[in-house]
């Protein structure tokens, strides 16, 4: 039972990972992200290409995919999301999953549908946690989503920047009349949720074990339903849903294994009863 | 006197609705301009257009000489402007240190941001007593004061505020205007919103009285042609009973003249009926009563 | 419309039998596959187009269609019909299911939640072996009709067309009538819609339920080309296609989505030259057409058949003004440079008798006036804060009452209360001496509470016309059935409200601006036009909130003449906020004077302008 909790929660972090990307466009911009999990995908084929292909040593390749999605995320924010300013929602929306239709489309053109391997850049053993095997994939996972909370929670509440995105997310006005240029926020924004949608791809790709183009789909929805349970515009909710989320997979696959898709079941039943329910979440405000 | 603000024909509205239809008017240096007005004569779009939060159509912006249409609202902010809005609304979910933490974003010298912080402070005690309370739990008159501290982090030479006692108690806004006269001492220029006349006169050195987009009066405060004000804010019939005096409907002048007192009325009283063309209107006696009844003066008409 | 599909259902035999080397049963196939994706897509652009909502779980949708028809059909051997029904069925009754928590919600929620119900679809139920066969699926075996067997492919295609041009038919009655108006005011804002008595969370739910149930049509249509249902035909990038589809065809536009469909179904199994690009270059071109081009396909078919047919069509993001018109809404706000001036002068000269159609469907005595409106008591807070502390007042039958204050007074808050977009904390309202005070907006404004809005209250990409029309909203009292068959019920009274609708333009004499849409009008004209779309549903109290703002003072003195006339013609019972103190002074019988959430004065006006009180509470403390 421990076992199962302990590696739920490890899951969970990189779902929470996911999850915070969504989480911090959500807070800034009200957009729905759809295309996080392609973004993820793509960064996930970049590394493959780098450090398969091209042969560059694990670390600068995976760094270096992490800019390419950084790149995507503020290309987007460049030539969709600004030039769409007030535009409704919907619209938003839409180009999110335009951008991941796109994304994919290229994965599919560039690499094929075959799954791929990415290697792992662990030798060493994993760790044993209470009886609880924790292979190094699920390691690195839990360090960089601790790492990635401690860090996102020092950026929005030390720095002016943070604190200007912060106070963006509810008086976009008020933040321009302090002369701060919204629109780095903006893109900014988008970086970031993007890395952070890059770090959960490669980090699941490595648990996983393969990947394909579309691969990360099923990951959104957990990602999407930790946000939800964190309330859609809490950070902290962001990580607490994630671990939520994945400790609910592990006990749903521990007892239920002989059932391929009552994870998803849940899942969408979880979104609904807290939409039903609870609509600002475990950690959300409301407005 | 040299005019840190010049805005010269300035144009704007939304769609098809024209709201400033060739504006024109100065702000001096160190001086505490005020635009008086009915609802939608354009005065708080007037400045939104001069901060940048809503594009100019046509027409100039400058400040010290410098010209302001095309560039972004920030852009402006950071040319030495700051714009207290009529909501006065703070960052609630953040702390009140926070809050004027990113008032002084743009200023790169932090001992200057100390020092501004510190001018605050001296301006708004309250303040310093609730620097790490959050914004959004202080009361309204603290969130007003919170607000024009904000805007004063970044040390403007010009701050536009929007109707500053809407929303506030008497007692707030008396303490509101007092800080704003302080704020014109240190040598900061206002330009100011009201409705409130009697509250905005008494801080304003220059005032404007805007209709449809337009200047149709100017004067400075001291030598104010009551009645015509009045009577161009529709609040002449407030202060004494109407006193029906059949008049032809006047033509429309716009009248930016220097001259004060002595405008002939051949400007119409927005709105107020055509039978409505003379009205009566009290002198100041200074002691904030209401002036009903007292020292009236025909308007020339 | 008809006959064009009857035609081409009738064709597609024929040529095939005529010219088989030509129309091989190959091409017919690939035909029948662009025709059901267009079929496919129509309601997903009913739902994105008309209701504004996104949902991922289209591919879900169409699986239970298809589904549901492979068991019938195929497992227990009915027929095809009843397999229809069935699917219809179904997927009705899911979206009910899952629409009822993500629709009362504002926002985009149903995206999420259409995500997870797509997925969870796909990997659970679609694969359950008791249920759909696991991996292999079920098969959709061809259509039968007594002896008749649509086994050739020219002979379903002509099957297909039918079906397309009979759930055509339904989309084009649903959006012309009240229901599809309906769709379009809560898309844009939903306190506009529920001001006009529409039921914001019935309809919303109602788009849904429409679209899972002719989405689950079209799902039992593609299994039945396809020969079979299985799970990997609806996966979720299935879902995103036909979103980027609506898209690229132009949301609301049932034609320019067709097209785009079509291809997308016919083109990839046709054209394999294009090596996948088009996986590619499809989601480039939403985007593009997203940033440059909003207007999609649609946009440029209707500009096609516009430069045919050589008329104009105004269908600019942000048209120029039409040139000035009178009636009152010339006043002021008119198009370019000195437009302005020259409006002001025809507005006071042109107030004529005002002869405003009656109702339909309401008796003469309870058409107009006579209404009562009272308010007892009422306190609301916002945080802690009084906005509105004990206020009582009524406003007399017949009668126009004005509420006066500062900025900031409570007048706002005390009208939304009385419309009922905001709860108060205690206190009644009473309206034509029911209590009110616990229903929603839309139910007070069935029950005869008229309102017009600060920002104008009308959908601005509609016509004034069509605007007029949704205006009557709760005076179409034919029913749900009458309007997607378009029933002669249905039929008589959208044309008896078309007809009062331009017999109301005429009146105010704006009836050349009747094919305009609403936001290429004047600020004025659309101020006016918008007192008359409240007026046409024959209100028993109505209650204007700033009607002048934004208007020149001459247009405010003309406005004025109007609304007297509207209480002397009509009888209307009227509760004006207003802050252009002269209108309020020259109209109103009683003046109620507010101030920081309480009543400061209450009387005739010429009482009220002379109380001490007002005057301190409108000018401070004055030293004038």
């Amino acid at each position: 039972m421990a076992a199962v909790i302990v590696s739920g929660i490890a899951a969970g972090a990189v779902y929470g990972l996911f999850a915070l990307g969504l989480v911090l466009v959500y807070k800034t911009t009200r957009v729905l992200n759809f295309a996080q999990a392609e973004i993820g995908a793509f960064s996930t084929f970049v590394a493959y290409a780098l450090i398969v292909n091209a042969g560059l040593p694990w670390g600068l390749g995976a760094l270096l995919a992490l800019g390419a999605a950084a790149a995507v995320g503020v290309g987007f924010e460049r030539a969709v999301i600004r030039p769409l300013v007030g535009a409704p929602r919907l619209t938003l929306v839409v180009a999110t999953i335009g951008l991941g239709l796109l994304l994919g489309g290229l994965e599919v053109k560039l690499w094929g549908i075959d799954p791929k391997l990415l290697p792992t850049p662990f030798h060493g053993s994993g760790l044993h946690v209470a009886d609880v095997y924790l292979s190094p994939p699920r390691l690195l996972a839990l360090g960089i989503t601790a790492a990635a909370g401690l860090l996102s929670v020092w950026f929005f509440r030390r720095t002016t920047f943070g604190l200007a995105l912060l106070a963006a997310a509810h008086d976009v006005v008020g933040v321009r009349l302090t002369g701060i240029r919204l629109r780095h926020l903006s893109a900014f924004t988008w970086g970031v949720s993007s890395v952070l949608g890059g770090m959960a791809g490669i980090v699941i790709s490595l648990s996983l074990g393969a990947f394909a183009p579309f691969f990360l789909n099923r990951i959104m929805l957990l990602g999407f339903a930790a946000a939800v349970v964190g309330g859609m515009t809490s950070l902290p909710g962001a990580l607490l849903g994630g671990i939520v989320i994945g400790v609910t997979e592990a006990l749903v696959s521990h007892f239920w294994i002989s059932v391929p898709g009552l994870v998803e079941a849940v899942m969408f039943g979880t979104i609904v009863v807290f939409l039903l329910v609870r609509p600002i979440g475990l950690l959300g405000r409301a407005e | 006197m040299t005019a840190l603000l010049e805005v010269r024909g300035l144009a704007t509205g939304f769609g098809a609705n024209r709201v400033l239809n060739g504006l024109d008017l100065d702000a001096e240096e160190g001086r505490a301009t005020l635009l008086l007005g009915l609802n939608g004569a354009g005065k708080s779009v007037a400045l939104k257009t001069i901060s940048g939060l809503q594009p100019a159509w046509s027409g100039s912006i400058r400040l010290s000489g410098r010209e302001l249409v095309g560039l972004e609202a920030e852009d402006r902010i950071r040319g030495g402007m700051g714009h207290v809005l009529q909501s006065k609304a703070v960052f609630g979910q953040l702390t009140v240190a926070e809050n004027l933490r990113l008032g002084g974003a743009t200023v790169r010298d932090r001992r200057q941001v100390a020092e501004n912080m510190e001018r605050v402070y001296t301006i708004y005690p309250r303040l310093r007593e609730r620097a790490s309370q959050q914004a959004g739990s202080l009361s309204g008159g603290e969130q007003a004061m919170l607000a024009v501290a904000r805007a004063l982090m970044a040390g403007p030479r010009l701050l536009l505020v929007d109707e500053p006692s809407a929303g506030l108690s008497p007692i707030m806004v008396e303490a509101l205007g007092h800080t704003l006269g302080e704020i014109r001492k240190t040598g900061t220029t206002l330009l100011m919103v009201e409705q409130n006349v009697g509250f905005g006169l008494e801080l304003a050195d220059d005032v404007y009285v805007l209709e449809k987009g337009r200047v149709v009066y100017r004067g400075a405060a001291g030598e104010l042609d009551l009645a015509r004000v009045s009577a161009l804010l529709g609040i002449g019939e407030l202060l004494g009973p109407p006193k029906p005096t059949p008049a032809p409907r006047p033509a429309r002048t716009t009248k930016r003249a220097a001259g004060t007192t002595k405008a002939a009325g051949a400007t119409k009283a927005p709105g107020a009926s055509r039978a409505r063309g003379t009205t009566r209107t009290t002198k100041a006696d200074g002691n904030g009563t209401a002036p009903n009844g007292r020292g009236r003066k025909e308007a020339d008409g | 419309m008809v006959l064009f599909f009857a035609a081409a259902a009738a064709l597609a035999p024929v040529l095939s039998r005529v010219a088989p080397g030509t129309f091989t049963p190959y091409l017919m196939l690939m035909l029948c596959f662009g025709l059901t994706y267009a079929l496919a897509a129509l309601p997903l652009n009913l739902l994105m187009g008309y209701a504004g909502q996104i949902s991922l779980g289209h591919a879900a949708f169409l699986g239970l269609g298809a589904f549901a028809t492979g068991i019938i059909t195929g497992r227990d051997g009915l027929p095809f019909l009843l397999g229809l029904a069935v699917s219809a069925l179904v997927g009705g009754l899911s979206a009910l299911v899952i629409g009822l928590p993500a629709l009362r919600l504002r926002g985009l929620y149903l995206a999420l939640v259409t995500l997870g119900f797509g997925l969870a679809m796909f990997s659970l139920v679609f694969r359950l072996r008791t249920v759909t066969g696991g991996y292999a699926g079920v098969g959709v075996p061809r259509p039968e009709a007594g002896t008749f067997v649509f086994s050739r492919n020219a002979d379903l295609l002509a099957l297909i067309v039918v079906i397309f041009g009979l759930v055509w038919a339904l989309d084009r009655n649903v959006v012309r009538s009240k229901v599809g108006r309906a769709f379009l005011a809560l898309r844009q804002d939903e306190e506009v819609a529920a001001g006009f008595g529409i039921d914001v969370a019935r309809y919303k739910l109602y788009a849904f339920v429409l679209y899972g149930a002719l989405s689950a049509v079209a799902g039992a249509v593609l299994g039945t080309v396809i020969g079979f249902a299985q799970q990997e035909s609806f996966t979720f990038d299935v879902s995103l296609l036909f979103v980027a589809i609506v898209l690229l065809g132009g949301a609301r536009s049932r034609a320019g989505v067709a097209v785009a469909a079509f291809f997308f179904g016919f083109l990839p199994r046709y054209f394999s030259f294009l090596h996948g690009w088009e996986l590619v270059a499809a989601p480039a071109l939403v985007l593009y057409s997203l940033v440059r081009h909003p207007g999609g396909l649609g946009q440029s078919l209707e500009l096609l058949r516009s430069a045919r047919f050589g008329r104009a069509v105004g269908r600019g993001r942000q048209g120029a003004p039409v040139a000035d018109g009178p009636g009152l809404g010339g006043g002021g706000a008119g198009g370019d440079g000195a437009a302005g001036d020259s409006g002001d002068e025809d507005t006071v000269a042109t107030v004529t008798r005002l002869a405003l159609p009656r109702p339909v469907g309401v008796d003469g005595a309870a058409a107009s006036g006579g209404g009562t409106l009272e308010v007892r008591d009422i306190v609301v807070r916002f945080g802690g804060l009084a906005a509105v502390d004990g206020v009582s007042l009524a406003v007399d039958p017949g009668r126009i009452t004005g509420l006066i204050g500062p900025n900031g007074a409570g007048k706002s808050t005390l009208f939304n209360t009385v419309s009922g977009f905001v709860r108060p904390e205690r206190g009644t309202i009473l309206l034509g001496g029911h209590d009110v005070s616990s229903l929603p907006p839309h139910r007070r404004a069935a029950l005869g509470l008229g309102r017009t809005f600060q920002q104008i209250g009308l959908v601005k990409d509609l016509t004034v016309v069509d605007n007029l029309v949704l205006a009557q909203h709760r005076l179409a009292d034919y029913g749900t059935p009458s309007a997607l068959g378009h029933l002669p019920r249905a039929a008589r009274r959208e044309r008896e409200m078309t007809a009062r609708a331009r017999e109301t333009l005429v009146a105010l004499d704006l009836e050349r601006l009747g094919i305009h849409r609403l936001d290429q009008l004047s600020h004025g004209q659309q101020r006016i036009v918008e007192l008359a779309a409240a007026l046409l549903t024959a209100p028993g109290v109505l209650l204007l909130d700033e009607p002048s703002a934004g208007m020149s003072p001459a247009a405010a003195e003309a406005l004025a003449e109007r609304l007297l006339q509207v209480r002397d013609e009509l009888g209307q019972t009227i509760l004006l906020i207003e802050h252009h103190l002269p209108l309020v002074m020259a109209t109103c019988t009683t003046v109620h004077v507010m101030d920081a959430g309480r009543l400061l004065a209450s009387g005739p006006p010429a009482e009220v302008q002379s109380d001490p009180a007002v005057v301190t509470a409108y000018l401070g403390g004055v030293r004038v």
